[in-house]
């Protein structure tokens, strides 16, 4: 177990040098480069070198045969090593504070939207599997295709529309309110209002969670109700259960402690696959619910060519991926005893 | 005892209209609160609440009014302007505003030595570059030396005449900062992690990224003192969140809605619809490269042969003017006489013309139209289906192409080029060289390769020019060349739609996009 986790750490430090190296070459190879959307409709060739100048863009990317060292892949490297992932282009904000004020937001909201699919997902698929055919399951299916086919931004600016401006029972947007007096400790703004004892904080925060995490919610939710109920068919199909049925045990127990158990493998998989489409959809529910996460930032930095964002932003987003996908795998032995690491 | 009956009466006076928050919303977040390194609107309309310019524009209008400058003053050949300061202004920190502080801001921005410029931290200034030619010792920079007089008088001498600039000073992008907090946070300045300080109606409370910037007001500003107590500015990018946000009630106001966002404003009893007066223009760019193109008749044609009427009552909602001029309405004293107040739509005659340059048959061109929203060109795509549709009336077939707005920016300026394509510009200050100078001339975008020297000429001269009758002689002959050229056919001049609930008074929008809100009352917000 230990030499398996060691293994895997090392790949994913050598995943991550070579997706740096892919990040780099990439976001260059886009044409349009940074000093014309900074320079937007006044932009003149001749402005345009200039900034880039300016900017440090007209250096070499990989060499430079008077000064090896002064080539931009070398640099970004070698601040990577020490840690550093360099400042907005424009905003001159380092990149790692940046992602250390906004993953918080992120990660609240990936975590609330993933609690919201599972809460419902699950027991969805398990009744649809249990009531096969049924009414329940039809309704179960159904939602499940229009949550996997509903585009999220669709979602959300109907879920507002519909809550925040016709009922007004819940805010359109934003983390918090204007008004609000929290003062934030890990940034998770949830725990945080526990933390200070702050119920009114609480309650605000939580009603401004509620949309956005149904609208990123809804396609995992509906991801997690079909696997789980075909995972629980095929299951409850295996001899195991038959034997269990057959040795009188409560139907109940039979689906919830024997079958749901082993029909859970896939599910926790579709989870692990699913950090990685949170991520990518936090892009569009970030920019629809003014969510001040990593999501709506870089794709900011992306129309905006902003380099050093880009890369710092995909680089913490695969190391993300690759941190859940790994808690996946051990979980894997953890549900299934005949699963082993070494 | 006159006095404190005065304070006691005032006391009695309502309170809230002196108090509340008030809240905006704005299309994303501001890229800096450092002046001089920024050019994005959000930015400016942040900077403009915390930081005052040396000179100022009159509520609603491009006229200039003193800012830190009480006045200012060129002499004979334009050549060098003194401008003299306020006294007994401080910046929020309590230090003192004086000809020391603007000689700072100001070599700060132009002198790339400054130390304290941060250039090797990435600080770029390009809008200095932009607007005054260069920096300090390049050939083509407009300024020669910033000189401090005296304690209250600063003299910026100049390599040419120039006539505007205290009007390129004025715009939004030239905040005076206070050298000690810039000194003290170092290249952090303008960053959420430090603490801008300016001398204006508001003082900074925090910047969180991505959500919201937020203000106090200034008790002790030298001008008209706020009549809120904070001014919370939120980062809201999507204009129909921005709309849900503004019927909910949880914003006071926003910018940036799409005309056809007037109806549903329109119909809410709550909400008020804000025209900003219009001071840009969308036009259609025709590239001399392209075979066709290169044909006057043929430009002539297209100019005749679009409805620019018809396409600008149908997406514009009434909140935009189509005219022959490339200069907004509010500079029509720049204009010609002998030019139309418009072009003529008339495919009849477009078709002659094309049959005269030998195009009886017409031909095929490729129009491209901008994958983003701008004032000028809020829905860039319809507005060009319908061009593309007038000019197959007469004969011209149009494949409409677009890409990423970056790629888009620069392509248009690699040869060849795109053959037509849809641009526009939004003015920083009231002159006409803000406006012809960006498009025509030498300092202006490779994408016609047209540049006669007639008209360089002319556009130098427009600039160093220095009064207004001088100027609008100047400006009418360029008006006369550029539209009986036709390169750039002028589509709209659009006024950006604002809006704020019913309770938001004395918002007084300014042409170049962003005010200060000290001027702003909320009675009556529950």
């Amino acid at each position: 177990m230990g030499t398996y986790l060691i293994r895997r750490l090392l790949r994913t430090a050598l995943v991550m040098l070579g997706i740096s190296l892919v990040v780099f070459v990439f976001v260059r190879s886009i044409p349009g480069d940074p000093a014309t959307v900074m320079l937007g409709e006044r932009g003149t060739p001749e402005a345009a070198a200039r900034l880039r100048e300016q900017l440090g863009l007209n250096k070499p990317w990989f060499f430079n045969p008077a000064n090896p060292l002064d080539a931009q892949y070398p640099k970004y490297v070698n601040a990577l090593l020490h840690g550093d992932l360099g400042s907005g282009l424009k905003s001159n904000i380092p990149v790692r504070d940046e992602l250390r004020a906004r993953f918080p937001a992120t990660a609240e909201l990936s975590l609330s939207a993933l609690i919201f699919a599972l809460a419902v997902g699950l027991p969805a698929g398990v009744i649809a599997a249990l009531r096969r055919n049924s009414f329940w399951d039809n309704v179960a299916t159904t939602i499940s295709l229009v949550g996997v086919s509903m585009p999220v931004f669709w979602l959300g600016l109907l879920l507002s529309y519909f809550f925040a401006v016709k009922l007004g029972w819940l805010p359109p947007s934003a983390r918090i309110g204007n008004e609000s007096t929290l003062r934030p400790i890990s940034g998770l703004y949830l725990l945080d209002s526990i933390l200070r004892g702050d119920g009114r904080s609480f309650w605000d925060v939580l009603r401004h969670l509620i949309l956005p995490a149904i609208a990123l919610g809804s396609i995992p939710l509906a991801i997690i109700a079909r696997i789980t109920r075909s995972s629980l068919l095929d299951v409850l199909g295996q001899d195991y259960v038959r034997t269990a049925k057959a040795k009188g045990l409560a139907p109940n127990r039979v689906t919830l402690k024997h079958a749901l158990r082993n029909a859970l493998l896939p599910v926790v998989t579709v989870i692990g696959l699913q950090a990685g489409a949170l991520l990518g959809g936090a892009v569009l529910t970030e920019t629809i619910f003014s969510w001040p996460g990593i999501g709506s930032w870089v794709y900011d930095a992306i129309s905006q060519r902003d380099y050093p964002v880009i890369q710092g932003g995909v680089i913490f987003a695969a190391l993300v991926v690759s941190v859940v996908n790994l808690l996946v795998d051990l979980s894997y032995a953890a549900l299934d005893p005949r699963i082993q690491y070494r | 005892m006159k006095k404190f009956l005065i304070t006691a009466l005032l006391a009695t006076l309502p309170a809230a209209s002196a108090a509340g928050t008030l809240v905006f919303g704005a299309n994303g977040d501001p890229v800096s609160l450092e002046s001089g390194n920024i050019t994005d609107g959000i930015s400016i309309l942040v900077q403009r609440q915390i930081y005052d310019t040396l000179v100022d524009f009159k509520d609603g209008t491009t006229d200039l009014k003193p800012g830190l400058a009480t006045s200012w003053k060129a002499n004979a050949d334009n050549t060098a302007w003194t401008f003299t300061l306020r006294k007994g202004v401080q910046f929020t920190d309590g230090t003192p505003m004086n000809a020391d502080a603007i000689v700072f801001n100001l070599n700060r921005w132009w002198d790339k030595a400054d130390p304290y410029g941060f250039r090797d931290q990435g600080r770029t200034y390009e809008i200095v570059g932009d607007l005054l030619g260069g920096y300090k010792g390049d050939a083509s920079a407009v300024i020669k030396g910033i000189v401090k007089v005296n304690d209250t008088t600063v003299r910026v001498d100049l390599n040419k005449p120039s006539s505007v600039l205290p009007n390129v000073l004025a715009a939004g992008y030239f905040g005076i900062a206070s050298p000690a907090a810039i000194k003290k946070d170092g290249a952090k300045y303008g960053t959420p992690a430090s603490t801008p300080v300016g001398t204006g109606p508001f003082v900074f409370q925090s910047w969180q990224t991505g959500d919201r910037v937020t203000l106090k007001a200034n008790p002790d500003y030298w001008g008209t003192k706020a009549r809120v107590d904070t001014v919370v500015i939120r980062s809201i990018k999507d204009a129909s969140q921005r709309l849900n946000e503004l019927k909910a009630g949880t914003i006071d106001f926003a910018n940036d809605f799409t005309p056809d966002a007037l109806k549903s404003i329109q119909a809410d009893k709550n909400l008020v619809a804000v025209k900003r007066p219009s001071f840009n223009v969308g036009f259609v760019s025709m590239n001399n490269r392209n075979q066709y193109l290169k044909n006057d008749k043929v430009r002539q044609a297209i100019a005749m042969a679009i409805n620019k009427k018809a396409i600008v009552d149908a997406f514009w909602n009434g909140l935009g003017t189509s005219s022959a001029s490339f200069l907004p309405p509010v500079m029509a004293w720049a204009n010609s006489s002998k030019v139309p107040a418009d072009y003529t739509y008339d495919p009849a005659a477009a078709k002659k013309l094309l049959a005269d340059a030998g195009y009886a048959n017409g031909f095929s061109i490729d129009l491209w139209y901008m994958p983003v929203s701008r004032p000028y060109f809020p829905t860039p795509k319809p507005i060009a289906e319908a061009i593309a549709a007038d000019l197959s009336g007469v004969g011209i077939k149009v494949n409409l192409k677009t890409e990423d707005w970056a790629k888009y920016l620069d392509d248009r300026n690699k040869e060849p080029g795109f053959d037509m394509y849809m641009i526009g510009w939004t003015g920083d200050y009231g002159d006409p060289d803000n406006f012809y100078g960006a498009y025509y001339g030498a300092n202006a975008s490779d994408d016609i390769n047209w540049a006669p020297a007639n008209l360089v000429s002319l556009l130098e001269k427009g600039r160093a020019a220095t009064s207004q009758a001088d100027k609008a002689k100047v400006y009418a002959q360029i008006h006369e060349i550029t539209y009986n050229a036709a390169y750039r056919v002028p589509v709209v001049h659009s006024s950006p739609l604002a809006a704020a609930r019913v309770y938001v008074k004395g918002w007084v929008p300014s042409p170049l996009g962003s005010e200060s809100f000290n001027t702003i009352t909320l009675l009556g917000k529950k």
